[in-house]
């Protein structure tokens, strides 16, 4: 399984909670690094439906790459 | 609000914003929607208020939509504006 590394521009813990809930819902293993603005998602889904979940949020999301 | 045209207004509530910068993408995300006209949002009372055209949402896909970005939100009421 591959873990995806993500950097989405979070300011708060308002907007890592959102982060949380909307991973939640698509059901994968992630970690969130606040101080660092990184999100990393451990799963077999491809990066761009992971991308695509993470824009929902409305914040500003680059993928970087799998570690 | 003295707008025709069947607008109609609604309040959300929305629980999980924390700081400025959640109360700005929710504005700019569901302001960005399609037939939504207005959106207010305050962080104090944990709302939003949306003015929106009813052929093209309803309260509760406003409340989806925000529940969509990671915010948990119900309406509390909803009313057309005359």
């Amino acid at each position: 399984m591959a873990t995806h590394e993500f950097f989405v521009d979070m300011t708060c813990e308002g907007c890592s909670g959102a982060v949380t809930r909307v991973l939640k819902k698509i059901d994968v293993k992630f970690d969130i690094d606040l101080p660092n603005k990184k999100v990393f998602i451990e799963s077999d889904k491809d990066s761009d439906v992971l991308l695509e979940t993470l824009k929902k949020t409305g914040k500003t999301v680059t993928y970087i790459g799998t570690k | 609000m003295a707008q025709s045209g069947g607008l109609c207004s609604v309040t959300l509530t929305v629980e999980g914003m924390t700081c400025g910068s959640c109360v700005q993408t929710i504005e700019q995300q569901i302001g960005g929607l399609s037939g939504v006209i207005h959106i207010e949002v305050s962080l104090e009372q944990k709302n939003a208020t949306v003015i929106f055209d009813p052929a093209s949402h309803s309260p509760e896909s406003l409340a989806d939509a925000i529940e969509d970005m990671g915010f948990e939100s119900d309406v509390t009421n909803a009313s057309p504006t005359t």
